[in-house]
């Protein structure tokens, strides 16, 4: 079985034995950072920086949600605003190894900045196991190379401290937990490192991000609405991904020309399987609906993905 | 306390055995294929893993040296996708790309219970995810078959050596942790 607890306090004991410097920390208010955090500032204090990087692809409020949330947590953290640096870097950019790549290496390079500022040696992370699984390695296939492995650059400086790094979701939720951090952190659903880039399907505009941040929005306030009512269960995470095609549509006797979006829902454990979540036909056109009306101009057309992991995996790109 | 180690042989789900393991109180690490059978040290059971290599179309040669385990080993041994193809080939049968490989969500039917499928009903549903199947294994009796999977698990006649073509060790896959638990219960033997 596993035991929080004892995770908890194995894990204090070995940084305490590793670490003997300032220390940097990647943190995205996600529960696998924001746990690494926790146990890093019960084993060093003071030695601990945390950083925060706004990359302009996350979700609907939350750069403000996390700052709020670490005020919370008695923890300091320093908001770096880099939107213009990733928009940037990845214009022109199609392929998803290639989008990856870039953003990992621009999260390295900005905390190698910020490291050099504390004189800091180590860079934390919230590494869990299916990040580096699926990075690849040895005989393993690259299945997709996740921000914080696989877009590491060759050379670097720090030397990395991964504590949860044998962890899944499930078990990083239980250490989250008796942590005490706080409910709405550790059951917030998955959000990937690359944040909204890969839900754009191909080239990323700000646009597109603009389009995909509204469409995941209203997935998200629909289906926690639809679970709260108990008209079904909350899917383990949920989100709208951008195709990189046009369809046609007709609105009030006019030709539309827009994008399609896919809404996507799985339910899993660990996110090393997944099957496609059971929404109500009711909740989905309620879904289908609102995005079409309110992004009038952009999408007419909305589908949904009813792909299980294998094949799949839960995001596109 | 029992010491099963998981071989690996570069899948997906390697990490995820580890875990099955652990959560069954078994002392458990993941070795890579080429260890040397003398510094496995004194283990009560071996998990094959499944992986990317193609085996029957030269993949087998990559991971040649788990065969050592399979002949000298002398303890339970249960062969995972890969693995389960591996352990087929290595005794003189094949494995060949599948006309339609499983990928995701499979209704396995136990034909023969033996060890592994004890305390399961006959029919469960499993994820699978592999490009290439056992199709003949002589020395191994059928356990297990899907509609497009002639060979979803097998077990050796004379040796505790054991083969099972989906995955057990993920969380979708219903009665997983059983068929586990029922590995381990032959390891005690």
């Amino acid at each position: 079985m596993f035991e929080p607890e004892k995770f908890v306090d194995e894990s204090i004991k070995q940084l305490q034995e590793t670490i003997d410097g300032p220390t940097i920390i990647a943190c995205s208010g996600g529960v696998d950072s924001t746990v690494t955090a926790v146990l890093l500032h019960k084993a060093i204090g003071k030695n601990l920086k945390c950083i925060f990087v706004d990359t302009g692809m996350m979700r609907k409020n939350e750069p403000e949600q996390v700052s709020k949330m670490f005020e919370s947590l008695g923890i300091p953290l320093k908001v770096i605003d880099a939107k213009r640096d990733f928009i940037d870097a990845l214009h022109d950019v199609v392929e998803p190894e290639k989008k990856r790549k870039i953003i990992g290496e621009l999260f390295i390079r900005i905390f190698e900045k910020e490291a050099k500022k504390v004189k800091a040696k180590y860079l934390a992370q919230g590494t869990l196991a299916p990040d580096w699984i699926e990075s690849g390695g040895q005989l393993r296939d690259t299945i997709k190379s996740h921000h914080n492995v696989g877009g590491l650059p060759e050379r670097m400086n720090l030397k990395l401290i991964e504590p949860v790094r044998d962890l899944y979701k499930d078990e990083v939720r239980r250490v989250a937990e008796y942590l005490g951090i706080p409910k709405e952190v550790y059951s917030k659903q998955p959000f990937p490192g690359p944040g909204l880039a890969v839900r754009v399907l191909g080239e990323v505009t700000e646009e597109k991000i603009e389009i995909v941040r509204e469409a995941c929005a209203i997935v998200e306030e629909e289906l926690e609405k639809a679970a709260e009512e108990g008209k079904m269960k909350l899917p383990w995470q949920y989100f709208a991904v951008l195709m990189p095609i046009k369809s046609v549509g007709v609105h009030g006797d006019t030709r539309a020309y827009g994008y399609v979006i896919s809404v996507r829902a799985v339910d899993s454990t660990d996110g090393m399987t997944a099957d496609y979540s059971h929404v109500p036909h009711e909740v989905l056109h309620k879904i289908s609906i609102r995005i079409t009306n309110t992004m009038k101009d952009k999408v007419n057309r909305v589908v949904y993905d009813i792909t299980s992991k294998p094949p799949g995996t839960i995001e596109w790109e | 306390m029992m010491k099963i180690l998981v071989v690996n042989l570069g899948g997906q789900w390697t990490h995820r055995i580890w875990r099955r393991l652990n959560y069954l109180g078994c002392e458990s690490a993941i070795i890579e294929p080429d260890t040397p059978i003398e510094k496995l040290g004194d283990v009560d059971g071996l998990v094959l893993s499944g992986g990317a290599v193609r085996i029957g179309s030269g993949g087998e040669k990559i991971v040649k040296h788990v065969a050592s385990y399979l002949d000298n080993l002398g303890k339970p041994i249960v062969g995972l996708c890969a693995g389960h193809q591996f352990m087929a080939i290595h005794f003189g049968g094949t494995s060949e790309p599948a006309k339609i490989p499983e990928y995701g969500q499979v209704e396995i039917e136990v034909l023969n219970e033996n060890d592994l499928f004890k305390g399961i009903p006959k029919k469960f549903t499993a994820w699978a995810s592999h490009n290439d199947e056992v199709t003949s294994a002589p020395g191994f009796e059928v356990l297990a078959k899907s509609r497009d999977c002639k060979i979803e698990a097998m077990r050796h006649k004379k040796m505790p050596l054991y083969g099972i073509q989906f995955h057990p060790e993920v969380e979708h896959t219903k009665y997983g942790e059983k068929i586990f638990e029922n590995f381990v219960g032959v390891c005690k033997r």
